[in-house]
């Protein structure tokens, strides 16, 4: 990941029919960077994508690339590339030329156009493709024509519109895998924009979680699962117990009824906060060895581990274990410190 | 395979209203008035290759302006939202809820030497100007009556183009021009195609409006089939040779376009 900044935006804000979509959103993407905009759908997470593109002008703000100021660059004149959402091909054209669409614009030697095609064929494992009409080509096969088709033109950022959203979930992880490849391969920018909080974590470098036009956190996809900043994203990135609780003082805090020791400082004295527990974070134990006890309401078996349902204190809890309990069971539960996340309130709740 | 009873009556239909038809235009063209068979009729429709000429070149004429206005209305209408496409297409239709002779009447009342047009002119000093009973005024009633048979087609094509195709032909460097030259104009092909020939062949054989806007010097060869079935110069076996030509000249026209069509559009589906 290089240190130089290739995009900038400052403080963008966008309307659709008077509605806010993008509330002054402040964001630098880093030279080779596999950067994510994770969020729920109406994040604004497209919206930004699109501002990057050149589709989309704000309406105050400012679009940086390499230095220089681009709000109204039209998109053919940027040197950023978009694969599409559902790919948009052009369906009049074979293989070869969707890929070559690009390099004959740009009025480039018919040597020239076939060497980059063939190469970027090879790249996304299609040589041998170049007569098909695209509509002989599998979702998966579609996908790479327009990855391809994108790459070819040698952009310095692409941009990847949630490009995996059709394909089924196995492809989809192969998909991302070479995906990650092809960017390191390569060496360039490809800014991601998924609602899938597991391929974000998979292939980013950084991920940044939106919600609401608003950035919630950005950070490497280590730091968002183990700290995530809020409740929002604590919830959005894996499954999270949120509980109220209050912060008694430093290290300490009071949440389902009883006190733990945390790690976690520079609360305010009795301020009420949100407590995060993973679910893989509890330990079921016998009833009187745990922190607190439940009664296990449903299990379900989820390859890996089950997920059980324990209700406990006024409170459903997620748990995942390896140990299957019955329903009805009264179970013991064990958090340790490092586990316990306390998180500053969210402003609407 | 599918049964293909369900089809039965549709067959029977045709048949009935189309190929015996055309078996008698057939019939008649090839035989005098007491039913002896003879090329006489068809040899005769030489006299009036004038008409026929002068019939094709001002359909051609009408048909490509019918294009020209069409082309990027229906473009434009394509691109809005959904509700917007729907009330915008009903402006489109809703002259042809008018019975077709009255819109022309219409027309003849603005074009005549005292009408609304040369009145409006004279206000600033002007005119009055030779408007009715010209080519020009065939043309202009054409376009006026056939314009939504272009705008239809083309619609119906252009509005199943995928806007993001159009962004992705941005995004790889193609400015307003290269978008429409490359990505809008082939996939728009079928429905251009379709579009000149609605447009085509009910101007090529249109009398109505030839006889109310362009007078006796423009005679067209729809007039000329009127004269011979209901007119004075009544003639049913020659007005069938003439029919008859005039359907070969069409599907001529119309094999050639589509072999251009088929050119321009490559590997298109």
């Amino acid at each position: 990941m290089g240190d130089n900044i290739i995009i900038s935006l400052k403080d963008i804000v966008v309307e659709y029919d008077g509605e806010r979509v993008l509330e002054g959103l402040n964001l630098d993407i880093h030279d080779k960077e596999f950067v994510t905009f994770l969020g729920p759908s109406g994040c604004g997470k497209t919206t930004t994508l699109r501002i990057i593109g050149g589709f989309i002008e704000p309406l105050k703000g400012d679009v940086y690339f390499e230095g220089k100021r681009i709000n109204s660059l039209p998109p053919y004149k940027r040197q950023v590339n978009t694969v599409f959402q559902r790919y948009a091909l052009f369906p009049h054209l074979n293989v070869f030329e969707n890929v070559a669409f690009g390099l004959r614009l740009k009025k480039m030697s018919e040597k020239v156009i076939k060497e980059r095609v063939q190469e970027m064929l090879a790249l996304v494992n299609l040589t041998g493709f170049e007569k098909r009409s695209v509509h002989q080509l599998s979702g998966g096969q579609q996908q790479r024509v327009a990855i391809a088709r994108a790459l070819v033109n040698h952009p310095k950022v692409l941009l990847l519109d949630e490009p995996l959203g059709a394909l089924d979930l196995k492809l989809r992880k192969e998909m991302q895998l070479e995906l990650k490849r092809i960017q390191q391969s390569l060496g360039i920018t490809f800014i991601y924009v998924t609602h899938d909080q597991e391929e974000a974590l998979t292939m980013s470098d950084t991920v940044v979680v939106m919600k609401d036009g608003d950035i919630q956190q950005i950070g490497t996809p280590i730091d968002i699962y183990n700290e995530p900043r809020n409740a929002f994203v604590a919830d959005f990135i894996g499954e999270s117990n949120i509980i109220d609780g209050v912060m008694h003082k430093d290290f300490l805090v009071e949440f389902a009824g009883r006190d733990f020791v945390c790690v976690d400082k520079g609360f305010d004295p009795d301020e009420r906060i949100d407590v995060v527990v993973r679910p893989e974070d509890i330990k079921v134990v016998p009833p009187i060895q745990g922190h607190l006890s439940g009664i296990v309401e449903s299990i379900i078996f989820k390859g890996v581990h089950y997920e059980m349902i324990v209700r406990a204190c006024g409170y459903n809890w997620m748990i995942h274990s390896t140990i299957a309990e019955q329903p009805g069971d009264t179970i013991g539960m064990v958090i340790n410190p490092e586990d316990i996340h306390i998180m500053k309130k969210m402003e609407e709740a | 395979m599918k049964s293909k009873a369900p089809s039965a009556p549709y067959l029977l239909w045709m048949a009935i209203f189309t190929i015996v038809p055309l078996g008698l235009v057939v019939y008649f063209a090839l035989t005098t008035a007491d039913g002896t068979f003879t090329i006489d009729n068809i040899s005769r429709v030489g006299e009036y290759s004038g008409v026929l000429m002068h019939s094709i070149w001002l359909a051609a004429i009408a048909t490509f302006i019918c294009l020209v206005i069409a082309y990027p209305l229906a473009f434009y209408i394509s691109r809005k939202p959904e509700n917007k496409q729907r009330t915008l297409l009903m402006l489109c239709i809703i002259p042809m809820w008018m019975n077709f002779l009255l819109r022309t009447y219409a027309w003849m009342t603005l074009l005549e030497k005292n009408g609304l047009i040369n009145r409006f002119f004279a206000l600033f000093g002007m005119g009055p100007f030779n408007m009715i009973n010209t080519k020009g005024a065939v043309v202009l009633g054409m376009v006026y009556n056939y314009l939504p048979f272009m705008i239809l087609p083309l619609y119906s094509i252009m509005v199943k183009i995928d806007g993001r195709v159009i962004e992705a032909a941005q995004d790889l460097g193609a400015n307003t021009y290269g978008v429409f030259s490359k990505v809008v104009l082939p996939l728009s092909m079928p429905g251009i195609r379709s579009g000149i020939t609605m447009v085509f062949v009910p101007a090529i054989s249109t009398f109505i409006i030839s006889r109310m806007l362009g007078g006796g010097g423009n005679i067209m060869i729809g007039d000329l089939i009127d004269l011979q079935f209901l007119g004075n110069a009544y003639n049913p076996n020659l007005g069938a040779a003439i029919s008859l030509v005039l359907m070969v000249l069409i599907l001529l026209c119309m094999s050639i376009t589509n072999q251009f069509d088929e050119e321009m559009e490559g590997m298109m589906i």
